[in-house]
């Protein structure tokens, strides 16, 4: 009896891990059932291209969100770092150009953006809520300040393939995020801060017990998701060839969703960055299959959030949470 | 307790008192070089104002250049009041600026927000000054209403403007075959406005221009980036052209369709006339947007109040066409985007209805 129940747990287990994969597998079924075209090469070049900046950020997102934590600040890092990387190449408005060095130094900057998230968060007691919607909302200001209203335009093309050059066939942009892909993995995976992140989220008391160094780990991973803000800021600057204060937008909303949809609980402790690659091309296709079946824009959010909820509700272990919140 | 309420109530309206008093200085700081000064002095002549949201914005900018412009032109005193965004601070700028003029005021506002309208509508005329107000007022707020103090209130009419644009998209692939288009934020206005616009220009080709597919962007880059990414998918080279409600997201189309390797191929069109529309233009990748006149806007707004005050017109005599109307938007194309770019279009103070084209229509 008691072997039977465990069984239908493990089945139940095995099915909220693959859940989001049937849902992406489902979804990539329907769409193509009313249009063909769905299935061809470069509709699928066309998607990976999409789903690029969001798997990007969702790397940095997956690791606060992993924590329990949540980070609101991905729009005005973004902002703010494809500001600055469009200023630095050669453009209309300021004399530099240093080319490609601008990609690490935005990076940076969305680093140290992160840092100061994480800083004010674990020392400063704040809830991880406000204190990166406030360092967002700075991030946003700045960037409208320095550039005054102003559309910065990008005029090195070598930085620009950064978005637009292609290898095999496929967009650098692609490249990228697959690399960033593979480094948010090896620090889930192979080391101890991935482990520490998973030991706070699950149960941060108990961490700290376990002697983890919480508060270094936390701000540590507010670092790390900035970095990869700044990388998405950098690849959205590439992508539209200029920068200005607004090119962020709606970018949050998509990234927490991908993340969520992913499987990845925002009480924390439960999912990966596997999950979010996942819930973003579940966002991305969905969107991109909206369009492809002409359902009618007035629908369409509609049966986006029925679809979000329904991903949620099949990926999520809901039977080991006590409270729902 | 009964006697405690009363003092308090003073207490806090003492605080009031005071903060506004704090603002009061604040403002004025603002306004210019007006806090040393006697606060109450009788001005003999006219002060010229155009009050705007920001320096920070291009159209903005422009628009200041055109008050600064005319109020050199006839030599009178002019000042720029900003609102960075919050309706108190433009209708408390206008304020202190009334008294400080005695009322000797012509102001030419772009409201923050519609609402403001009325009430620096009825603070002018109160004070005796004279006021064009621009885009924002509410419906029911006419300017013969408050005559003569309300001088006029311009915008530009999206409709006319959007079919003129669509129709430079028509051209630049041979007037045959089917088009996708962005639309704005499905409530607003300008949105309706110039989606309006397109399906005119739609119907009057006769069948000859399809709509393959339409789609509200929000006036949203990323989003028109990965519709139009959709659509390339979707109609492949059945689309001949891309319009886009505004600039914006006809930049985010113009991305898509370059990652494509379909930028030139595929026109796109936009509305607003911002600079990198403008260079894809020339570039031959837009086959158009069109651009407003701030600088008309920015002149206007006190010219043709200043014509009423010295007796070159009675307002109060002029049609209603002459009250709310609507300006000229100016296509650029690439037969005259370089020269738009080098020689923006000009304005002749003299010429107050030159460029006027017809009178605002309440379609909701």
């Amino acid at each position: 009896m008691q072997a039977k129940a465990a069984s239908t747990g493990w089945y139940m287990e095995q099915w909220r891990r693959w859940a989001p994969l049937a849902v992406l597998a489902a979804l990539c079924v329907l769409v193509s059932l009313f249009n063909p075209n769905f299935l061809t090469v470069g509709n699928f070049v066309r998607l990976l291209n999409s789903a690029a900046i969001p798997v990007v950020l969702c790397m940095g997102a997956t690791f606060i969100i992993l924590m329990g934590s949540i980070d609101l600040s991905v729009e005005g890092v973004v902002a703010m770092t494809a500001v600055v990387a469009s200023l630095l190449v050669a453009n209309d408005i300021t004399s530099y150009s240093i080319g490609l060095a601008a990609a690490p130094v935005a990076i940076l900057i969305g680093g140290a953006m992160g840092f100061l998230n994480g800083f004010v968060h674990v020392r400063l007691k704040t809830p991880s809520f406000m204190t990166t919607l406030g360092i967002g909302f700075a991030g946003l200001g700045i960037a409208t300040a320095v550039l005054g209203g102003l559309t910065v335009r990008i005029a090195d093309p070598v930085f620009r393939s950064l978005s637009l050059g292609r290898f095999l066939g496929i967009p650098m942009a692609v490249w990228i995020a697959l690399a960033a892909f593979l480094v948010a993995l090896t620090i889930q995976q192979r080391t101890r801060i991935g482990r520490w992140i998973y030991a706070i989220g699950t149960d941060e008391v108990t961490a700290r017990h376990a002697g983890i160094p919480v508060d270094r780990t936390r701000i540590l991973a507010f670092v790390l998701a900035g970095l990869f803000y700044g990388l998405g800021g950098v690849l959205a600057a590439a992508q539209f060839g200029q920068g200005h204060a607004l090119i962020s937008q709606g970018r949050l909303f998509t990234t927490i969703t991908a993340v969520v949809v992913g499987g990845t609980a925002l009480s924390g402790g439960v999912g990966s960055v596997v999950n979010s690659v996942i819930g973003v091309f579940i966002v991305v296709v969905l969107a991109n299959g909206m369009v492809l079946m002409g359902i009618e824009p007035y629908v369409q959010q509609g049966v986006q959030g029925l679809l979000i909820i329904a991903a949620v509700s099949l990926a999520l272990d809901r039977s080991s949470l006590a409270v729902v919140k | 307790m009964a006697k405690l309420i009363p003092s308090l109530e003073a207490a806090l309206v003492n605080r009031r008192s005071l903060l506004k008093g704090i603002a009061g200085i604040g403002a004025a700081g603002v306004v210019g070089s007006a806090f040393p000064r006697p606060a109450i002095a009788q001005e003999a002549t006219w002060t010229l104002a155009n009050s705007l949201r920001s320096l920070a914005n291009p159209y903005h900018a422009t628009f200041a250049k055109g008050g600064e412009e005319f109020a050199k032109s006839i030599g009178a005193k002019y000042e720029t009041l900003v609102t960075e965004g919050n309706s108190e601070k433009g209708i408390s700028d206008i304020k202190a600026l009334l008294q400080r003029t005695g009322g000797k005021l012509i102001v030419n506002v772009d409201p923050n927000d519609s609402p403001d309208a009325r009430v620096i509508v009825e603070e002018v005329k109160k004070a005796g000054g004279f006021v064009v107000t621009q885009w924002n007022k509410p419906d029911d707020l006419h300017p013969w209403d408050f005559d003569p103090n309300y001088i006029a209130h311009m915008s530009f009419d999206g409709v006319p403007n959007a079919e003129a644009i669509a129709n430079e998209l028509f051209k630049a692939f041979g007037g045959e075959g089917g088009i996708v288009a962005l639309g704005g934020i499905l409530s607003n206005v300008p949105a309706i406005e110039r989606k309006l616009g397109l399906d005119n220009a739609i119907a009057k080709t006769n069948g000859k221009v399809k709509l393959l597919d339409f789609q509200p962007a929000d006036w949203n880059e990323q989003k028109a980036f990965d519709i139009t990414q959709a659509w390339v998918t979707r109609f492949g080279d059945q689309i001949k052209g891309v319009f886009a409600a505004n600039d914006g997201m006809g930049m985010g189309a113009l991305e898509a369709l370059r990652q494509n390797g379909l930028a030139g191929t595929v026109p796109v069109v936009g509305i607003d006339g911002i600079d990198a529309a403008v260079s894809a233009v020339e570039a031959g990748e837009f086959a158009g947007t069109v651009a407003w006149d701030p600088f008309w806007t920015g002149s206007m707004g006190l010219a043709i109040p200043y014509a009423h005050v010295t007796g070159k017109i009675d307002i109060t005599k002029e049609p209603k066409e002459h009250r709310e109307f609507y300006g000229t938007g100016i296509i650029v194309t690439k037969a005259n985007a370089a020269e738009f770019k080098s020689n923006p279009p000009k304005t002749d103070f003299n010429d107050l209805w030159g460029k006027v084209t017809g009178q605002i229509q309440y379609r909701s």
